[in-house]
């Protein structure tokens, strides 16, 4: 039974590969605006967030560089960086190529354009919303929960908007298999709005928290699912798209994708508290934690050899293609940050890596090198596809994938060396003062790669721009 | 498995509720009631406001509040536990340690101390690299110290009210003049100590060592040359000891390593045991009295037996009872 379904499966996956030549030829109808405006809204983004992650990187080397400008204090800069990240550049961009695949996908035209380009615009309003009200001091002061109540409002109403379109888009489907990408992109935006709301805590617009351990517990399942059941999700959609039609050929497993896909929503929701073991809360809980963040190979196993082997042979054509390019980098960064978060969640482990920057290491990893990756693999990959041009610049294309990758390890060399620094010292029972002069060294060269990564996110957005309005290339079609 | 659109939606958001119960609800309900620690109290309105501060401002990203087993630094002796946290809304617990944790920190230092730190923290601790917080104003700073002078709740309040009762006598000492204050900063020291004079000898890579640490550490308050002048020196009452006042009193190497290793509760002179080892309080205790004070009694008398790493002729060895040379190896 399984054999005979993972059959069409892979009977409808060569359809694509087909459809794959016959692109130009598609339904000139589609302009494709809402990707569009995901992809700028992403490249813009990505510039603001790696320029604000640089200079909470630039004063944690040189304290008084801004000294008394308020709204740039490190204490705001960091929300601002991080959230920018998270839901301005590497979300839309992952939402950019969703919204190229899903109705090609689905086998029919996106149910309102004019709705999606409604969607990206409230999207990067809430992001001004953000950046304003963090920078200006109003926040709830809960890790990826920072936003008020009128943010957190508008970030719901965004992925409502997002999801009725793709809902909406897939009620006029003619195509009746489900492929994995579209399981994903549904997951991902269905279960974040749902932990969004919870995690946030929107029955309480005051405070939005809850109190004492539980608003720990809570903040932390939310926080993880942050990764895990948004950017995860979506990343491994744009990965399950990009790979086989890069290589041309049929997805490796079915039944492989079906568990990868149950399993990952199953298990990394049950491992927050593993950002709690060492803090009063119930044992058991924490038990589960560890034991299912140890379970956590299986979903992230299943799905890359599901995604090499498909690839298998043929890394020459994901060579040829910079989005497949990105998108393969990612999966590698998929693993690594992953063994690596399992190995982290275990106590004796963290008596060493807690509370330092070998977590900061770990988080660039992860929404960087995996999510961040496959994000810029995603956009790059439908952009010229959108264009109906090729790519401005693939010269530019390649150099920011450089940038990005010798950024993203460099950061995970000096952060895991300066991490494993501090953690060793403070076990010794050196006091964190102490240990300030010994990680300036490593603050100063992770200053430096930001500056690598910043600048790729300028040359990046320029590529964006140019290959969507200023492009001298033959129009494909 | 047939994935439709029902599957998918409906099947993850129930697999999701389900687990929402068990991870979220169910640890929820279990320590909703938590009962309140031994060392818990409510926070007064000034310390409430001062936490809004404390949030707005981003401290959590640099601060914890939540001390481990494993832990050495500030606040140490007491391991968190649920109950301190029931009035916490929302909880800062933190994730990482770029600062020290300050679930203890009430008391640790009196409030100047905390008003020249938010100023410039390089005022008070020069290779500090958290943000000046200068900018807030002084109103609000003063509600940022309540909050901070808060942490540790009723263990808080023992040292805060510790402080408070030295402060009265330190400042009543000070504003008696240099020689009383002297006098009353030495009379706490322990006689054992007093007599006691810097077993080290004085050479110059200690002196270089007293002197990085001095840099380091003592800089914003007592100043480049000693004399109280630092940076911090506006914002602190009493103001940092001139060293110099301390020439031709009974001053000794062993009164200037209990001072800077035990600090001098009610000034902003704190203590160094959890930054410095023995030796180094040695070298910039030796480093003040070379330099500032301009008399030291490094391996002075009484001496015990030269450490095996000592120089072989100092100053002073001749007067010494033991033989300069080791004695004669047995044939
Ligand atoms: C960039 C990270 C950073 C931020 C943001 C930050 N701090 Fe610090 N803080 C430090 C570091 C590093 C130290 C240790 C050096 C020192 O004492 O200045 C420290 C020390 C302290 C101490 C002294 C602890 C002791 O007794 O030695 C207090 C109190 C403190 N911070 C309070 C705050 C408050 C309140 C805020 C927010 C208004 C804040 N910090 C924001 C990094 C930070
Ligand atoms: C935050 C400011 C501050 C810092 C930093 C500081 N001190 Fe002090 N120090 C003081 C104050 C204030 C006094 C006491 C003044 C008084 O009571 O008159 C004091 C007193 C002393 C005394 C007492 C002398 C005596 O005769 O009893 C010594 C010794 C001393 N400091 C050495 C040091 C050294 C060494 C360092 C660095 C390791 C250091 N201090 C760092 C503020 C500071
Ligand atoms: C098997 C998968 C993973 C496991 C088991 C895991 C485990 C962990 C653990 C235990 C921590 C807490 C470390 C500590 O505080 O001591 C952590 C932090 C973090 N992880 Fe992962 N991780 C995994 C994958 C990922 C992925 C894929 C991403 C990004 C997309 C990611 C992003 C982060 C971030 C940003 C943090 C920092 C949170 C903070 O602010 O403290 N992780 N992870």
């Amino acid at each position: 039974m399984l054999a005979e379904l993972s059959q069409l499966m892979v009977e409808t996956a060569t359809a694509k590969g087909e459809r794959n030549v016959s692109i130009p030829s598609l339904p000139m109808t589609e302009n494709y605006e809402t990707a569009k405006g995901f992809c700028i809204t992403s490249g813009f983004w990505m510039m603001i967030a790696t320029f604000m992650g640089l200079l909470g990187a630039t004063e944690l080397m040189a304290p008084d560089i801004l000294e008394n400008i308020g709204w740039l204090v490190f204490g705001r800069v960091r929300p601002v960086h991080v959230n920018l990240v998270l839901f301005g550049f590497v979300t839309p961009g992952l939402l950019a190529a969703a919204f190229y695949y899903m109705p090609r996908l689905l086998r029919t035209t996106l149910y309102s354009e004019k709705l999606g380009v409604v969607s990206v615009l409230v999207w990067n309003l809430t992001l001004v919303a953000t950046v304003v009200t963090l920078s200006a001091g109003y926040t709830q002061g809960r890790e990826y929960a920072e936003m008020i109540w009128p943010v957190d409002m508008m970030v719901v109403i965004s992925f409502l908007l997002v999801f009725i379109n793709l809902f909406l888009t897939l009620r006029t489907r003619k195509e009746p298999v489900l492929y994995v990408s579209v399981w994903y992109v549904f997951a991902a935006i269905v279960l974040t709005a749902t932990t969004y709301s919870l995690g946030n805590v929107i029955w309480r617009p005051g405070s939005g928290a809850l109190r004492g351990i539980p608003d720990a517990i809570l903040l932390w399942f939310y926080g993880h699912n942050v990764f895990g059941l948004l950017l995860t999700p979506l990343a491994l959609g744009v990965t399950y798209y990009v790979i086989p039609k890069a290589v041309n050929r049929p997805l490796y497993s079915h039944t492989l994708s079906l568990i990868g896909f149950w399993s990952l929503i199953v298990v990394y929701t049950h491992i927050g508290t593993h950002h709690l073991i060492q803090v009063p809360v119930p044992t058991w809980l924490k038990v589960i934690a560890i034991v299912d963040s140890i379970g956590m190979v299986i979903p992230v196993m299943v799905v890359l050899i599901n995604i090499w082997y498909t690839a298998k042979g043929e890394l020459g054509k994901i060579h040829a293609d910079i989005g497949a390019k990105f998108v393969f980098a990612g999966t590698i960064m998929y693993f690594f940050v992953s063994i690596q978060g399992s190995m982290m969640a275990l106590p004796q482990v963290q008596r060493v890596t807690h509370f330092n920057n070998w977590v900061v290491g770990h988080a660039h990893i992860g929404v960087l090198g995996f999510a961040g990756m496959i994000s810029l693999g995603g956009l790059y990959y439908v952009l010229p596809r959108i264009a109906g041009k090729p790519l401005f610049s693939r010269f530019l294309a390649d150099f920011q994938y450089w940038m990005v990758l010798i950024g993203v390890s460099g950061f995970t060399i000096v952060l895991t060396i300066a991490g494993l620094i501090q953690g060793n010292a403070w076990l010794n029972g050196e006091t964190v003062y102490r240990v300030l002069p010994q990680i300036h060294l490593y603050y100063v060269i992770r200053a430096s790669l930001g500056v690598m990564i910043f600048l790729s996110a300028v040359v990046g957005f320029y590529n964006i721009i140019r290959t969507l309005y200023f492009n001298p290339g033959e129009s494909a079609s | 498995m047939r994935m439709t659109p029902l599957a998918i939606i409906v099947g993850s958001l129930l697999l999701l509720f389900t687990i929402v119960f068990m991870v979220v609800v169910t640890p929820w309900y279990t320590t909703r009631n938590q009962a309140p620690s031994e060392i818990f109290r409510h926070r007064e309105t000034p310390e409430a406001q001062g936490r809004l501060i404390y949030i707005e401002n981003g401290c959590v990203y640099c601060h914890t509040q939540s001390i481990r087993t494993i832990d050495w630094g500030i606040g140490a002796e007491r391991i968190a536990q649920a109950g301190d946290y029931i009035a916490d809304h929302p909880i800062l617990l933190g994730s990482e340690r770029t600062g020290p944790d300050l679930s203890q920190e009430g008391g640790e230092h009196p409030d100047d101390w905390h008003m020249a730190h938010f100023v410039n923290p390089r005022f008070t601790r020069p290779m500090s690299i958290m943000p000046a917080f200068k900018f807030l104003g002084t109103d609000k700073l003063r509600l940022l110290t309540s909050y901070v002078q808060s942490l540790g709740m009723k263990d808080a309040d023992a040292r805060v009210l510790r402080q408070l009762y030295w402060k009265e006598a330190a400042t009543r000492a000070y504003e008696a003049g240099p020689v009383e204050n002297v006098r009353w900063l030495h009379d706490h020291v322990p006689e054992g100590w007093r007599i006691l004079p810097n077993p080290y000898p004085t050479t110059p890579a200690g002196l270089a060592r007293g002197h990085k640490i001095y840099q380091d550490f003592c800089f914003g308050c007592h100043g480049p040359i000693g004399d109280g002048m630092g940076p911090a020196q506006p914002f602190i009452y009493p103001p940092p000891l001139n060293f110099t006042i301390l020439k031709n009193t009974d001053i000794s190497g062993g009164i200037l390593y209990y001072q800077i290793m035990n600090g001098i509760t009610g000034t902003a002179m704190p203590y160094f045991k959890k930054d410095l080892e023995s030796e180094k309080i040695w070298d910039v205790g030796n480093y003040v009295a070379v330099y500032f004070i301009n008399q030291t009694d490094a391996d002075g008398e009484p001496k015990a037996i030269d450490a095996a790493n000592e120089p072989m002729d100092m100053p002073g060895e001749e007067s010494s009872d033991q033989p300069p040379v080791g004695p004669d190896l047995p044939e």
